[in-house]
C-alpha cells in the first residue's frame, strides 16, 4: 500500500522534478540525482550510500558534507531564494533540525519503518532520528598514567579541581560556540546538571582545548596530547578505541546523553521521491545493519535488543541513558538570549 | 377502492428517521463547538502555563529586557506531541526581544488586569492554524516602566484530535440509540397493528347477513374505526330492514286487488248477467288500482334511480308541467283539473323526467284523495321570492290531519288507511324535490281540501 502510494508520489514528483530541472541552477543535476546535505563524515557514510546504490542503481547521489550550522544556513538561504538545493538533510544538530520542522520547512515521511522508531527519535513524522549515539568521555590510559579514571561528571569535577596542573591543556571538547553538536550536548548538560557552571569554570581553569569535530579530539587523544575527550560522540570513539588499546570509553554514570542523527526532507526537495526512498532505506533493517556494522554508527531501531545490548554495555555498568528527545523543547537553547547566556556561562564572560 | 396503499411502518420509520437525522446534525454541530471549547480550555491552560513560566523570567538589566526561556516552558507543550510551538517576547518599544519576530498579533493589546491571565486567539501562521496566548507584564525600572508581552503559540493538531475524540465519544452512543430506536419502531408497528388484524379477521369470518356490532376488543386509538364500522352496520341493517318491509308491503298491496279480481271474476262467472256486469266493473276498478300501484312503483324506481344519477340539464318547467298535466289527466275522463300560470316560460336546471313524475304524482294524489262532488284540482306555477318556482296543487278533498303530515311521506303509509291509493305518491314527490334542493310543504285549506306547495330552486343544488 505505502509502496503503491510511494510509486504514485514518485511519478507525480518526478514530473514536477523535470520542470524544475530545466530552470535549475548551473549545476544541471540529472533527473534522478539525489542531493544530500550531511554532517556525517563521508568515510563513515560511504558503505550506506554504496549499499543503497546497489539496490537503486538508477539514483545518483551527490553527498555534500558540511558543518551543522552551515547546513542549516545554506538550506534556509537556498529555500528562501526559491528552490532547495537539497533533497535530504542529515544533521547531528537535532535542535537545528527541530527548528526547521517547527518553522514549517519539512515534509512528513510516513512509513512502517518510521513508525517503529522510539518516540524520542521522531517528531511529527518530519524529523526522524536514524542513529543512536551516546555522548561519552574518552580517556587515554597512557596519559592518565595510573590515575583513577573518573566514571561520572562529579568525579571528573573533583579530579580536575584537585589537580588542575595535571589537567592543564589535557581536556579536549567541542568548541561550544562553533560546533552545533557541541552546543547541543552542552545545552543538554546545562539542562541536566546543576554542576554545569562549575564544570565550565574547572575546564576553563584547566585551559580546555576546543575542537570543531569529534575526529579531531580523538586524533589528539590518540597522539597522547590529551588525557580526556569530553562529550565525544560514542560512535566515533568506539571505532578509535578498537584500533588503540590506550583509549578507554566511559559512559558517565550520573547520566549519559545520546544524540540521534536526524533526517529532514524539505518540502521544497526537487527529488522528494528519491529522498523518501533513501530515508526509508536508512530506517529499514538492512540500512540500519549497514549503519551499525560498516559505518560504526549504532542503529536507532529498537528491535530485538535494548540500546545497551547493542552498544555492548549493560545498564549496571553505566548510568541512566538519556536520549535527547526530538521536540519543541530543543528550541529553547536556540533562543538568542538563552544562547548568549549559555555561551557566557561556558566562557566565563557572563555575570 | 383503495386508491394508494401507504405503509404505516415506512411512514413512521421515515418520520422518526428524519427527526433523528435532524437531531444528529444539530447534536453534531453542538457537540463540535462544545468539544472545541473543551479541548481549547484544557490545552489553553498548558499554553498559559508556558507563557507564564516565560514571563516569570522577565527582568530589566542594562536598560534591556532580559528573558531566560525555561526549558520546561516549551517542553511542557510537547504534551501535544506533534504540535509546532512558537513564541515571542515583545518589549515596551514593540520590538521583538527574542523569538519569532513575525508572529501575528491578537486584538489590540490593552493594558488592564486581564493581561496577567492572558488573551487567547487563533491565527494562521506558517501554513497552519495556531492557537496563541498573549500575556502582558509590567516591568518597572527606576524612572521608567513598560509593558512586555509574552506570546506563545501552538498548532491545533492535538486540540483538534481531542475535539474529534470528544465528538465521536458523545455522538456514538446517540447514533447507536437512534439505530436501535428505528429497529424498535420497525418491529413495534406490527405489534401495535395486531388489533386491526383481529378486527378484520372477525369481519371477514362473518356470515353475509350478520350485521350485529363488532365485539372484538380494540385499543383506544382504533376505537373510532370500530365505532364507524358499527354505525355503518347499523345503518345498513336499517336499510335492509326497510327494503324488506317495502317488498312485504308492496306484495301485500298487490295481493289485495289481485284477490279481489279473482273473487269478482269468480262471482261473475257463476252469476246472472246483471251480477256479471257489476262484477266486471269491479274487476276493471281493481285492475285500474293495480295499474296505478304498479305505475307508482315504477315511478318510485325511476325517481330513485334518477336522483342517484343526477343527470341535470336546463329545460322549461312551464312546458313540462303542462305536458305532465296532460298526461296525468286522461282526456276521456271529464276532469276538473285546471292549470294556471302567470309565467310565459320557466327555465330551470334539473331532471325533466323527475319533475314530470312530481307533477303526475301530485295530480294523481289530488285526484285520488281530494275529489269530492263539486271539487276541482287547481295547479298553479308561479315564480317564488328566492328566484325559484312555486308549484301549488290544491284539491277540495277532506285534507289530512296536521298530525299526520310527516307520516304521509313514508312509503305505504297513507293518510287515511281506508282511502284508495298505494301510499307511494308523496314519498316519490318528496324524494324528487329534495334531490333538486327544493322543499315541500302541506297545508289544509280552511274550507276543506289540501294544498301541496313545492318550491324548486332555479338551479338544483346538491343537497
Amino acid at each position: 500500500m505505502s509502496r503503491l502510494i510511494a510509486a504514485i508520489l514518485f511519478t507525480l514528483l518526478a514530473l514536477g522534478g523535470c520542470g524544475q530541472a530545466q530552470n535549475g541552477q548551473g549545476e544541471a543535476p540529472g533527473a534522478r540525482e539525489l542531493v544530500i546535505y550531511s554532517t556525517t563524515d563521508i568515510e563513515a557514510f560511504q558503505p550506506v550510500i554504496d549499499d543503497f546504490r546497489a539496490l537503486n542503481p538508477s539514483i545518483e547521489i551527490r553527498y555534500l558534507l558540511m558543518e551543522a550550522a552551515e547546513l542549516d544556513q545554506r538550506f534556509r538561504v537556498e529555500d528562501g531564494e526559491g528552490g532547495s538545493g537539497a533533497d535530504l538533510l542529515l544533521s547531528s544538530a537535532m535542535d537545528l533540525q527541530v527548528r526547521l520542522v517547527n518553522d514549517g520547512y519539512a515534509a512528513p515521511h510516513h512509513s512502517t519503518n518510521a513508525s517503529i522508531l522510539p518516540g524520542w527519535a521522531r517528531w511529527r513524522d518530519e524529523a526522524l532520528g536514524f542513529t543512536f549515539e551516546p555522548v561519552v568521555m574518552v580517556f587515554n590510559r597512557k596519559v592518565m598514567a595510573g590515575r583513577e579514571i573518573p566514571m561520572s561528571r562529579p568525579q571528573l569535577l573533583d579530579a580536575v579541581r584537585a589537580d588542575s596542573a595535571f589537567w592543564r591543556e589535557r581536556i579536549g571538547t567541542y568548541d561550544v560556540a562553533k560546533s552545533s553538536v557541541g552546543y547541543l550536548v552542552a545545552s543538554q548538560d546545562a539542562r541536566q546538571s546543576a554542576d554545569f557552571g562549575a564544570m565550565a569554570e574547572a575546564f576553563r581553569d584547566a585551559r580546555v582545548v576546543t575542537a570543531g569535530t569529534t575526529s579531531e579530539i580523538l586524533a589528539r587523544l590518540d597522539r597522547g596530547e590529551l588525557a580526556l575527550g569530553y562529550n565525544v560522540l560514542g560512535s566515533y570513539a568506539r571505532a578509535h578505541a578498537e584500533r588503540s588499546r590506550d583509549l578507554v570509553i566511559v559512559y558517565p554514570s550520573d547520566y549519559t546523553l545520546a544524540v540521534a542523527r536526524t533526517a529532514v526532507i524539505p518540502k521544497s526537495a526537487p527529488n522528494a521521491p528519491a529522498a523518501h526512498q533513501f530515508l526509508d532505506y536508512l530506517l529499514s533493517v538492512r540500512g540500519q545493519r549497514i549503519l551499525t556494522n560498516r559505518s560504526r554508527l549504532s542503529a536507532v531501531r529498537p528491535e530485538f535488543d535494548g540500546p545497551y545490548t547493542r552498544l555492548g554495555i549493560t545498564e549496571t555498568s553505566v548510568g541512566p541513558l538519556r536520549p535527547i528527545g526530538l521536540g519543541p523543547g530543543l528550541l529553547v537553547y536556540l533562543d538568542q538570549q538563552k544562547r548568549e547566556r549559555l555561551l557566557a556561562l561556558w566562557s566565563g564572560s557572563g555575570r | 377502492m383503495t386508491a394508494r396503499t401507504t405503509s404505516l411502518r415506512t411512514r413512521l420509520a421515515g418520520t422518526l428517521g428524519l427527526f433523528f437525522v435532524a437531531g444528529m446534525i444539530a447534536l453534531y454541530i453542538g457537540a463540535l463547538s462544545y468539544a472545541r471549547l473543551a479541548a481549547d480550555k484544557s490545552y489553553d491552560r498548558l499554553l498559559a502555563g508556558s507563557a507564564l513560566s516565560i514571563a516569570e523570567t522577565l527582568s530589566f538589566a542594562d536598560g534591556q529586557v532580559q528573558v531566560d526561556i525555561p526549558y520546561a516552558s516549551l517542553d511542557m507543550l510537547s504534551a501535544a506531541p506533534d504540535d509546532r510551538v512558537f513564541y515571542r517576547v515583545v518589549g515596551p518599544d514593540r520590538k521583538t526581544i527574542t523569538g519569532y519576530s513575525d508572529l501575528p498579533n491578537g486584538q489590540a493589546e490593552r493594558r488592564s488586569d486581564s493581561e496577567a491571565i492572558g488573551q487567547f486567539y487563533d491565527a494562521r501562521y506558517r501554513g497552519e492554524d495556531v492557537r496563541f496566548v498573549s500575556l502582558g507584564r509590567e516591568i518597572a525600572q527606576p524612572g521608567r516602566t513598560g509593558w512586555v508581552y509574552v506570546q506563545v503559540g501552538q498548532t491545533r493538531r492535538a486540540r483538534d484530535a481531542l475535539a474529534r475524540e470528544l465528538v465521536i465519544g458523545s455522538l456514538a452512543p446517540i447514533l447507536l440509540m437512534t439505530v436501535l430506536a428505528l429497529f424498535v419502531v420497525w418491529f413495534s408497528v406490527d405489534r401495535a397493528l395486531r388489533p386491526l388484524g383481529r378486527l378484520s379477521a372477525e369481519l371477514s369470518s362473518r356470515e353475509p347477513h350478520e350485521l350485529s356490532p363488532v365485539m372484538t376488543p380494540v385499543p383506544k386509538e382504533i376505537l373510532p374505526v370500530a365505532e364507524a364500522i358499527n354505525v355503518f352496520m347499523h345503518r345498513l341493517s336499517g336499510n335492509i330492514e326497510a327494503l324488506r318491509s317495502f317488498i312485504a308491503d308492496a306484495a301485500h298491496q298487490i295481493r289485495t286487488p289481485l284477490a279481489a279480481i279473482h273473487a269478482q271474476a269468480q262471482v261473475a262467472e257463476d252469476g246472472d248477467p246483471d251480477e256479471m256486469r257489476s262484477g266486471l266493473v269491479a274487476v276493471r276498478r281493481n285492475a285500474a288500482k293495480l295499474t296505478r300501484l304498479v305505475n307508482q312503483m315504477l315511478s318510485d324506481a325511476t325517481v330513485q334511480h334518477r336522483s342517484d344519477v343526477r343527470d341535470f340539464a336546463e329545460f322549461d318547467l312551464l312546458a313540462t308541467v303542462r305536458q305532465s298535466v296532460g298526461e296525468a289527466v286522461p282526456s276521456t275522463e271529464d276532469s276538473d283539473v285546471r292549470f294556471t300560470s302567470p309565467l310565459r316560460e320557466a327555465p330551470i336546471i334539473g331532471d325533466r323526467i323527475m319533475i314530470g313524475e312530481v307533477v303526475k304524482n301530485l295530480i294523481q294524489n289530488a285526484l285520488t284523495h281530494g275529489r269530492s262532488e263539486h271539487g276541482e284540482v287547481a295547479i298553479e306555477l308561479v315564480a317564488s321570492d328566492g328566484g325559484g318556482y312555486l308549484l301549488c296543487v290544491s284539491d277540495r278533498g277532506v285534507g289530512i290531519p296536521p298530525a299526520q303530515f310527516e307520516q304521509v311521506f313514508e312509503r305505504f303509509a297513507r293518510g287515511n288507511s281506508s282511502a284508495p291509493g298505494a301510499g307511494l305518491g308523496l314519498p316519490i314527490v318528496r324524494q324528487a324535490v329534495v334531490s333538486h334542493g327544493g322543499t315541500i310543504s302541506l297545508a289544509n285549506r280552511p274550507d276543506g281540501g289540501l294544498v301541496v306547495e313545492v318550491m324548486l330552486p332555479r338551479e338544483a343544488r346538491r343537497s
